[in-house]
């Protein structure tokens, strides 16, 4: 199997998709001439013109409220917001129109489209281009939300993403697009709202999204040579949640953790935590473990960057003392 | 004239309906903050009238009157207003947002939004190498918004087909326009995307359907976009029941009322000899035709719980858990 870039398997996607349908599009900042900021679309304006890729004024409310207008008209846009900092200036028209118009137009109007951005610290950008927003979609009743981790998982996502008649909201995350994995070279789809077991262990179930998927495996290694086994879960799609695959999972683990770069603060790590309490409370030897970012900007040096968000050594430390607490039928740590 | 009556006749009927609407928002039939559009027939009529059924609109939060001339039919849009079945969105709409596809009509109450959305219509409509064009209405306030600014020129940059169309009423809720419009014409503004100042008084309803049939005839050729201000006068207040007396004197909207254009379409009409009986008569069929209507509206169903959560919850497949309250899967 060819071992692609997590960028490349991006473009293979829009490549692929683009050349299936020709309502399928790509709008925004710079995605033509030099191919989107991280490359993800080089080669592609030459190869399917400037109907399908669209370059486009810094306008991050009107190329937005472009992309509905389009999906409601029959197109598939996707509609690149080159920071998920900036997706600020899109948010009425994400927020007040692509979630409700399917509802307010009582199922009439479908909305095939994607908005499709990248967040996440490790490239030093400091706190207004490292931001993990993903929890303001999630919120958003009408969205459906995805994180992918891995080139095989975001090829898979986002042809199901472009294919999908629901708005998308697609987060890809900026220390991640030069990671390589195997992609293979026959089509293949992931389905929205199914999580991946990573690892398959039996005394932890760690749920981590996006570049901490990574950590959470790394740490999860140094672990087994300590004795312990961890199984690492990636929801991939954080709204609609695959429930059943982290509730199955904790009633065999017993333990739980959450690991994600946003902080936990009014954060999605929150939902999955109740999620697990509710359904797993009978099966837990102790209460579940969020490790997440601070709740802080990103500070500019890559010291403290680092120091903000977790780490693989930073999970593995989280993990030991949550798998050496043991907790009475009443509650109560021991 | 014949074109003067029919004219008239369109915006007899949307004066009436409004109205009649007003009375049913005191009645606490139509629930939520209801728009009164008294005064701005003009607009709807001439601009509104003047689309073909494959050519889109996007209307604002005060949209009744947009929409049944855009051929919205009045029972699927007063219906919509009382929360019904048989509105344009099932009754889940309401009075400010609606959206009925199969007239291409579509609105929403945040100002300024659709100038961005007027966008992505108009592209896909170029792209589908169609002669349709999309028609976005808003009102003076909207044009201080980021969003039309941002529109406007992505619209002029990549020549798209829309006739913007900024309907002043010369309020923006409670502030008089002179006072939040940085330029004394608001279609000054065009220049600024390369486009042509237009502006055109809307209360003459022949002046404002002139105006935009080129305007639309100019969008077909793919000439567009065009940016038109439509001055008009909001002879009620921004909502039924706001405090008027806070922002304007009741001595202008006495002026007001001697230029709007139901009063002024009826005078030349009479002028060039047209028999007032038949235009009596013409506004007995409207009343009789609105009370029918409100009649079979009362007895229509309000939606269930179900259609609240059903375009919400869509299947997905293989979505581990979907539907019911429990778990709204969007």
């Amino acid at each position: 199997m060819p071992t692609v870039t997590f960028g490349e398997a991006i473009r293979q996607a829009y490549d692929e998709e683009m050349t299936r349908d020709k309502n399928v599009c790509l709008i925004g900042e710079d995605v033509g001439r030099w191919g989107s900021l991280y490359r993800s679309s080089r080669g592609l304006l030459e190869k399917f013109g400037p109907d399908q890729i669209k370059d486009t004024p810094i306008s991050e409310a009107a190329i937005a409220g472009c992309g509905v207008g389009a999906a409601a008209m029959g197109m598939r846009p996707i509609v690149e917001i080159m920071y998920i900092d900036f997706i600020s200036i899109s948010m009425d028209q994400i927020v007040n129109h692509a979630a409700k118009w399917r509802q307010l137009s009582n199922g009439k109007v479908k909305l095939p489209m994607v908005f499709k951005t990248q967040g996440g610290a490790g490239r030093r950008n400091s706190s207004q281009h490292s931001q993990c927003l993903e929890n303001w979609f999630v919120y958003v009743p009408g969205l459906i939300t995805v994180m992918p981790s891995t080139p095989y998982d975001v090829k898979g996502l986002l042809k199901s993403a472009i294919r999908d008649d629901n708005p998308v909201v697609f987060i890809e995350h900026k220390s991640l697009y030069f990671d390589k994995g195997e992609v293979p070279e026959e089509e293949y789809l992931i389905p929205l709202g199914v999580a991946d077991v990573k690892r398959v262990g039996e005394d932890l179930t760690i749920v981590a999204t996006s570049w901490m998927v990574s950590f959470a495996l790394k740490a999860a290694e140094q672990l087994q040579e300590e004795g312990i086994s961890c199984e690492v879960i990636d929801p991939r799609t954080l709204w609609p949640l695959d429930k059943d695959t982290i509730i199955k999972s904790v009633r065999k683990t017993g333990r739980c953790m959450v690991v994600t770069e946003a902080s936990a603060e009014g954060g999605w790590s929150g939902e999955v935590s109740s999620v697990v309490h509710e359904h797993c409370f009978s099966d837990l030897r102790s209460p579940v473990k969020r490790h997440c970012g601070m709740r802080t900007g990103i500070p500019y040096g890559p010291t403290l960057e680092m120091q903000c968000i977790p780490s693989a050594e930073s999970i593995a430390g989280a993990a030991r003392d949550l798998v050496a607490q043991e907790v009475t039928a009443a509650g109560a740590a021991l | 004239m014949d074109d003067l009556k029919k004219l008239y006749g369109e915006m007899l009927l949307l004066r009436h309906f409004d109205q009649q609407c007003m009375d049913l928002k005191k009645k606490d039939i139509i629930y939520s903050g209801y728009h009164p559009y008294e005064g701005q027939e003009g607009v709807a009529v001439g601009f509104c009238g003047a689309l073909r059924g494959d050519d889109v609109l996007l209307s604002t939060h005060r949209p009744h009157c947009h929409a049944v001339a855009k051929g919205c039919t009045l029972e699927a849009v007063l219906t919509e207003m009382m929360g019904r079945v048989t509105g344009c969105s099932g009754g889940l709409g309401g009075a400010m947002q609606f959206l009925a596809p199969e007239d291409n009509f579509y609105c929403g109450s945040v100002v300024g939004s659709n100038v961005g959305l007027a966008t992505g219509f108009a592209m896909a409509m170029k792209q589908n190498k169609t002669d349709s064009v999309c028609m976005c209405l808003f009102g003076d306030g909207a044009s201080n918004h980021g969003t039309f600014h941002e529109g406007l020129n992505l619209a002029a940059i990549w020549n798209l087909p829309v006739v913007f169309v900024c309907e002043n009423n010369q309020f923006a809720e409670a502030m008089p326009v002179e006072e939040f419009v940085s330029c004394e014409r608001i279609s000054a503004r065009a220049k600024g995307y390369g486009l042509e100042e237009i502006t055109v008084d809307a209360n003459d309803v022949e002046e404002a359907r002139r105006v935009a049939e080129e305007a639309i005839e100019k969008c077909r050729r793919g000439e567009g976009p065009v940016l038109i201000e439509a001055v008009t006068y909001r002879i009620k207040g921004h909502y039924v029941g706001d405090p008027e007396a806070t922002y304007r004197d009741p001595k202008d909207v006495e002026a007001a009322r001697e230029k709007e254009p139901l009063k002024r379409a009826k005078e030349k009409l009479l002028e060039a000899g047209v028999d007032e009986a038949e235009l009596d008569a013409m506004q007995e069929a409207v009343v009789a035709k609105l009370a029918r209507l409100e009649t079979w509206a009362l007895e229509q169903e309000f939606p269930t719980l179900e259609a609240a959560v059903d375009h919400v919850g869509i299947a997905l497949e293989n979505a581990p858990e979907v539907r019911g309250p429990q778990s709204l899967v969007l």
